[in-house]
């Protein structure tokens, strides 16, 4: 048996208007999870901890919760691997949620996310006489089946450093369950849904990886970039920053062989919209001008950059 | 090196503990920004090298590793441009790569993996490498100067080889996203847990700060994309990094250090002010090592780093 103790945030939105903590200290077997040794809080020192959960074995998606600053699933994390030196575990609501009872934060937010998705497939024939099945291919579904194992925790949403700064982005998990429905062959609304995912901000992604550490391995950063290539492919709202951004990007290194960043800035921003440089640069660009931080204007070409050049027209990609 | 070496046959790393201690030569790859923006992360980095008595040699007619943006237009493009870049690094008998910049490390590691873990891919790379007469055998690894500070040269001698300890200097660790996640591609050290950069810190005489910030991103990456993101992404992350004590910040990315010396000052309005001065990391080594400050660019910098370096007595 281990002595665990659990540095608990409590907090209840009908009585409360700050947080405090509990420093609860519980006799747990060696190879205990997070959730059990909560369980084992609750059910012996204080009957009023609050925190979701049902299936314990990482299916249900209902306890996920910082577990030491990081957010994990309580059932899938095991006590031996986070303790701290002294013998503490510090149990927090997940971040980028509001909290409501302890653990339990309201998701009213990430579950609106999912339903501007409309989450469901939309057939082109759906009015069509169903005789027959629609079937699909083995190598079809295989794009599927990673995203159909999320669970809807919300680990990938609350680690997420753009929805900290930015509640309007859609969010790692929203954006991989529109790809689930824009790559499904039997779906109708392959352009709709672009559209509106790339209207929620798709492009705000900051490629910063937090969701690969998404506990049923959906890897949801991946899925991102799949539907970003959707989106270039289709060549749906490509007249946002984000898709000119990419498509700067790879127009200046077939140019140049280099990312040219002063081409890049103009080319994303628009090279004649003086009021939105300004707004992006300004005050930004006086200052490193002062330092003489100033990128180049032009970026001279890498020696054999005809070689880049037959790279990008070998693989036929688009630049504009 | 052997063409016939198969991807199954060589995992990623296999040759990083056989590699020979005496090796002083490496392909130095500084990515763009090293070249046009953070032009003071090159001249740093090199000053670095003498002092280290290596070699480090630059492959100049490299490409942009891609940069994590191409990858949003063409699964393959980043990754046959980095296969390039190796093909003239095995080509040059250099097959020991540095990188200074943790964006060029994850997409050129995650590019080297893609290929040595698939016949298919690297077949695909070949052929379009063989228009112009070149072929990437799998022979290259890529590493960030960090990890070869600590591989390579070892923090022991690092601490031996300081001659201006950092006087307890408390630093504050800003990693990058891209060196250590996802940490399948990386795999150096522990994604949610790192401390090369502490260690480091520690080695030069400095006091490392602990922040919850340290492995978050900084938001470079969509700075164009929306106003008022990536200031507010680095306001959050020097906010925590001030109040646990920081008095300057490290980072071994470029894209990093743009953003956190460029974006701090917009960040006041919301964050408060944190005026953190940020260091490129071979800076703040070469500095411990004996490079005179005044060769290392700090004046290019928004915030001026040299306040606080004379506030601790690093330099007058």
């Amino acid at each position: 048996m281990a002595k665990i103790k659990l540095d608990i945030f409590r907090f209840d939105e009908a009585v409360d208007t700050i947080p405090h903590r509990d420093l609860i200290e519980v006799e747990v077997p060696e190879a205990t999870t997070v959730l059990d040794a909560l369980e084992t809080a609750k059910a012996e020192i204080d009957g009023s901890i609050s925190f979701r959960r049902s299936c314990r074995s990482a299916i249900c998606g209902s306890c996920s919760m910082n577990i030491n600053g990081v957010t994990s699933l309580a059932c899938k994390t095991n006590c031996k691997d986070v303790v701290k030196e002294d013998g503490s575990i510090a149990v927090d609501p997940m971040p980028n949620f509001q909290p409501m009872k302890d653990m339990v934060v309201h998701m009213d937010p990430f579950w609106d996310k999912y339903a501007r998705l409309k989450p469901y497939l939309q057939p082109q024939d759906k009015d069509a006489d169903h005789a027959t099945e629609r079937r699909v291919s083995p190598d079809d579904m295989k794009k599927l089946v990673d995203v159909a194992n999320c669970i809807m925790c919300a680990t990938c949403y609350a680690l997420c450093p753009v929805v900290s700064v930015d509640p309007a982005f859609a969010g790692p998990a929203a954006i991989a369950y529109a790809y689930r429905f824009i790559e499904d062959v039997r779906d109708g609304k392959r352009e709709e849904r672009i559209a509106q995912i790339s209207e929620d901000y798709l492009w705000l992604c900051a490629h910063c990886y937090a969701c690969s550490y998404c506990p049923k391995h959906v890897d949801p950063n991946n899925r991102i970039v799949d539907v970003k290539r959707a989106a270039i492919k289709d060549r749906v709202m490509l007249n946002e920053r984000g898709p000119r951004h990419a498509l700067v990007v790879a127009k200046t290194i077939k140019q140049t062989g280099m990312l040219a960043e002063t081409e890049v800035i103009l080319g994303t921003v628009g090279r004649f919209n003086v009021v939105g440089l300004l707004k992006a640069l300004a005050p930004l660009a006086p200052r490193m001008a002062y330092r003489g931080k100033t990128p180049p204007p032009f970026v001279k070409p890498i020696p054999k950059v005809n070689e880049v050049r037959t790279i990008f027209e070998s693989l036929e990609v688009p630049v504009s | 090196m052997s063409a016939t070496l198969l991807p199954e046959d060589r995992p990623l790393d296999a040759h990083r503990a056989s590699r020979s201690r005496e090796t002083k030569r490496y392909g130095f790859f500084p990515g763009c920004v090293a070249k046009e923006s953070c032009k003071e992360l090159f001249n740093s980095t090199m000053l670095l090298a003498d002092k280290l008595g290596i070699e480090l040699i630059e492959l100049t007619a490299a490409s942009c590793c891609g940069a994590s943006v191409v990858n949003d237009i063409n699964r393959d493009v980043a990754r046959v441009l980095n296969a390039r870049t190796y093909a003239q690094a095995e080509a040059l008998g250099l097959d020991d790569v540095i990188t200074i910049c943790s964006t060029c490390t994850g997409h050129m590691r995650a590019a080297n993996k893609e290929l040595l873990e698939s016949e298919e891919r690297m077949d695909q790379a070949n052929a379009i490498l063989g228009k112009f007469g070149a072929k990437y055998n799998g022979g290259v690894m890529v590493r960030h100067l960090l990890w070869m500070l600590i591989d390579d040269i070892g923090l022991d001698n690092l601490r031996k080889m300081v001659v201006r300890p950092l006087n307890g200097l408390k630093v504050a660790p800003f990693y990058g996203c891209h060196i250590i996640r996802p940490e399948n591609v990386n795999g150096w050290e522990s994604a949610r847990n790192p401390h090369s950069l502490e260690d480091v810190i520690e080695a030069l005489g400095g006091e490392a700060v602990d922040y919850a910030g340290k492995t978050r991103c900084c938001g470079f990456h969509v700075q164009l994309e929306k106003d008022g993101i990536a200031p507010n992404m680095v306001g959050q992350n020097m906010r925590m990094a001030k109040d646990h004590g920081a008095e300057a910040v490290i980072t071994p990315c470029p894209l990093c250090h743009l953003a956190l010396d460029g974006y701090q000052q917009d960040a006041g309005a919301r964050w408060g002010r944190t005026d953190l001065p940020t260091f490129h990391l071979p800076q703040l080594v070469a500095f411990a090592l004996g490079v005179p400050a005044e060769k290392l660019g700090l004046n290019k910098h928004l915030i001026d780093p040299r306040t606080i370096m004379v506030e601790r007595e690093l330099i007058s």
